[in-house]
C-alpha cells in the first residue's frame, strides 16, 4: 500500500472528534461549491466508477523485488476528476475500506484527509506539469504521483505526531520519529506507485485523452481517404 | 459461488455479498438498523476502554457473533492479514522504543536495545481493537443484504454522497470481474513474474488503465440511462426496513450503557462503581 490506513482504536476519541471536525469544516464548503455547480448524472457516475475501479484494483498485487504491494492511485483519481470530486471519492473509498478492515471507521476522516491531500497535490502537480509546462505524459504522471503520495505519507506521520497513540506514553516528538521511518518506507513504495501511474496515464492519454483534458487527435475523415486503398 | 478472488488477504466484496444475500442464521434476521447502532458500540468501546482484559473481552465478544453469523473462520483468519499489517508496521517501532522494563534486550554499540514490557502491552492492545472492530465490521457486512445496506446508507449520508456510494457498490462487483479476468489472461501467458521494473510496470498499467477507460465508458452509459429515466438527485431504495425489535433496543441499550462505564472510568474514575 502506498500509505498507512489508521485502525481504529490506534488515536484517543479527543482526537478522533479533532479530525472530524477538520474534515466536516472542509467538506461542508465543499459540497456547497460543488452543488452550485450542479451535481451532474455524469459526475455523479464518473466519481462512483472511479470510486469502484480504485477499490477493485486495491484487491490486485503487483508483484515487487520487496514483495507483493497493492496500489490505492488516490493521485490519478485527482488527475482524473479534480480535486472536489476526488475528495468525494476518497470518502466513499474510505467507507468501503472501513467495512473490510482496511483502516477503522473512526478513523475514515484522519483516512479521508490524507486521501484528499494526494487527490488535490495529484490535480495540481499533473495539471502544471503537463496542461501549463507541457512534459511527456508518463513523467507528468510520475512525478505527480510519487509528489502527492511522498506528501500524503508525510501527513500520516503529522497526525499520528500530533495526535500520538493512545496508550503510548512517548513524547510527540518521539512518536514522530519513530513514524518517520515508516513513512521513508512509504516513500518508497510511493515511487514504484508513481512508475505504474506514470504508465497508466500514458495509456490512458493514448486511448482516451479526453480523460486527461486533452484532445484527441483527430482522424482522418473517410471521404479525404485515397480510393481503392481499402 | 466459484472462489475467484485476486488476493487472499483482502475481502472480496463478491463474496461479502454473496454470504449476505445466500447466508441465514440469527444475524443475518438481525434488523439492519440494530447491527449498524451494534458497530457504532464496538468502534466507541475499542476508543474508550484502556484495560487489555476488557479489550479481549470485546475480542472474543465480537468472535462469538461471527460465529453466530455462520460464518467461516478460516476466510476471517486470512482477511485479518491487513489490519495485522497496519497495525504491526504502526506497533513495531514502539515495541523497542516505549519507556518500560525489558523482556527481551541485545546489547548493540554499547546500549540496550530490546522489547519494553510496556511496548508489548502497546501492541497487543493496538491489535485487539483493530481485531474486535473488523470482526464485527465483517459480520455485519456478510450478514446484510444489498438493499438493507442501500437502504441504511441512503438514510444517514446526505444525498449526493449515498448515490455515490450506491453506484459504487453496484458496480464494484464488474469492476472486480473485469481486473479478474485481465489478471487471469496475463497469468495464463506466464505474467505475473518479475522480470524488469519497466516490463512489469506497463504490464500493470495495462490492467489498471484499461479498468479506468471502461470505469469512464460505464459512467457515460449510466449518466445517459439515468437521464433518460429522469434523475431526481435520488435512487429509488427499495425493500423498507422496518424499526428494530425491542430485544433489538435492549441489545443496543446493553452496549450504550458500557460504553458510560467505559467513559467514566477513563475518564472521572478508575473504579466505575466509586459514585454508588
Amino acid at each position: 500500500m502506498a500509505h498507512i490506513h489508521l485502525e481504529d482504536g490506534a488515536f484517543s476519541p479527543e482526537w478522533i472528534l479533532v479530525w472530524a471536525a477538520v474534515l466536516t469544516a472542509i467538506l461542508v464548503p465543499l459540497f456547497y461549491v460543488l452543488k452550485k455547480r450542479a451535481f451532474s448524472p455524469r459526475r455523479i457516475a464518473v466519481a462512483a466508477m472511479c470510486a469502484a475501479v480504485v477499490v477493485a484494483v486495491f484487491m490486485v498485487e503487483v508483484p515487487t523485488p520487496l514483495g507483493p504491494v497493492h496500489l490505492s492511485f488516490t493521485p490519478l483519481v485527482g488527475m482524473l476528476v479534480g480535486p472536489g470530486l476526488g475528495a468525494l471519492v476518497m470518502l466513499v473509498v474510505n467507507l468501503f475500506s472501513a467495512a473490510i478492515g482496511h483502516g477503522g471507521w473512526s478513523m475514515i476522516p484522519a483516512n479521508t484527509l490524507v486521501g484528499m491531500l494526494e487527490v488535490t497535490i495529484g490535480y495540481y502537480a499533473f495539471s502544471l506539469l503537463r496542461r501549463k509546462l507541457g512534459i511527456d505524459r508518463f513523467w507528468a504522471g510520475f512525478s505527480s504521483s510519487a509528489l502527492a503520495l511522498t506528501a500524503g505519507a508525510l501527513a500520516v506521520v503529522l497526525i499520528i505526531g500530533i495526535s500520538g497513540i493512545q496508550g503510548s506514553d512517548l513524547s510527540r516528538e518521539e512518536v514522530f520519529r519513530n513514524t518517520l521511518v515508516l513513512a521513508i518506507l512509504n516513500v518508497g513504495i510511493g515511487i514504484i506507485e508513481g512508475v505504474v501511474t506514470g504508465f497508466v496515464v500514458s495509456f490512458v492519454g493514448k486511448v482516451r485523452p479526453d480523460m486527461l483534458g486533452e484532445k484527441a487527435p483527430e482522424l482522418p475523415s473517410p471521404a479525404s481517404a485515397e480510393p481503392g486503398r481499402a | 459461488m466459484a472462489k475467484r478472488q485476486l488476493s487472499r488477504h483482502i475481502p472480496d466484496f463478491r463474496f461479502v455479498t454473496f454470504l449476505a444475500e445466500s447466508g441465514d442464521s440469527a444475524v443475518h434476521r438481525m434488523n439492519p438498523w440494530t447491527k449498524v447502532a451494534l458497530l457504532l458500540v464496538v468502534v466507541a468501546l475499542v476508543t474508550t476502554l484502556v484495560n487489555i482484559y476488557s479489550l479481549l473481552l470485546l475480542y472474543a465478544i465480537s468472535l462469538v457473533f461471527y460465529g453466530l453469523g455462520r460464518l467461516p473462520y478460516q476466510v476471517l483468519i486470512g482477511w485479518y492479514t491487513m489490519p495485522l499489517v497496519f497495525v504491526l508496521s504502526l506497533a513495531i517501532l514502539f515495541l523497542f522504543t516505549e519507556p518500560g522494563d525489558m523482556v527481551v534486550s541485545v546489547n548493540a554499540f554499547g546500549q540496550d536495545v530490546g522489547i519494553t514490557e510496556e511496548g508489548l502491552a502497546l501492541a497487543l492492545t493496538l491489535l485487539l481493537r483493530a481485531l474486535a472492530v473488523v470482526t464485527c465490521s465483517l459480520t455485519i457486512f456478510m450478514t446484510t443484504k444489498y438493499e438493507h445496506v442501500a437502504h441504511v446508507a441512503s438514510r444517514i449520508m446526505p444525498k449526493t454522497l449515498a448515490n455515490i456510494f450506491l453506484l459504487t457498490y453496484r458496480f464494484v462487483f464488474e469492476t472486480t470481474d473485469e481486473a479478474s479476468d485481465i489478471v487471469d489472461a496475463m497469468r495464463s501467458r506466464g505474467g505475473g513474474l518479475i522480470r524488469s521494473a519497466t516490463r512489469e510496470g506497463r504490464a500493470f498499467a495495462g490492467i489498471f488503465g484499461l479498468a479506468f477507460v471502461h470505469a469512464f465508458d460505464r459512467a457515460e452509459t449510466i449518466a445517459k440511462a439515468m437521464e433518460a429515466r429522469g434523475f431526481s438527485g435520488e435512487f429509488p431504495v427499495y425493500g423498507p426496513v422496518a424499526r428494530p425489535s425491542l430485544a433489538g433496543y435492549c441489545l443496543v441499550g446493553i452496549g450504550l450503557l458500557f460504553i458510560a462505564i467505559s467513559v467514566y472510568s477513563r475518564y472521572i474514575s478508575d473504579n466505575p462503581f466509586s459514585w454508588w
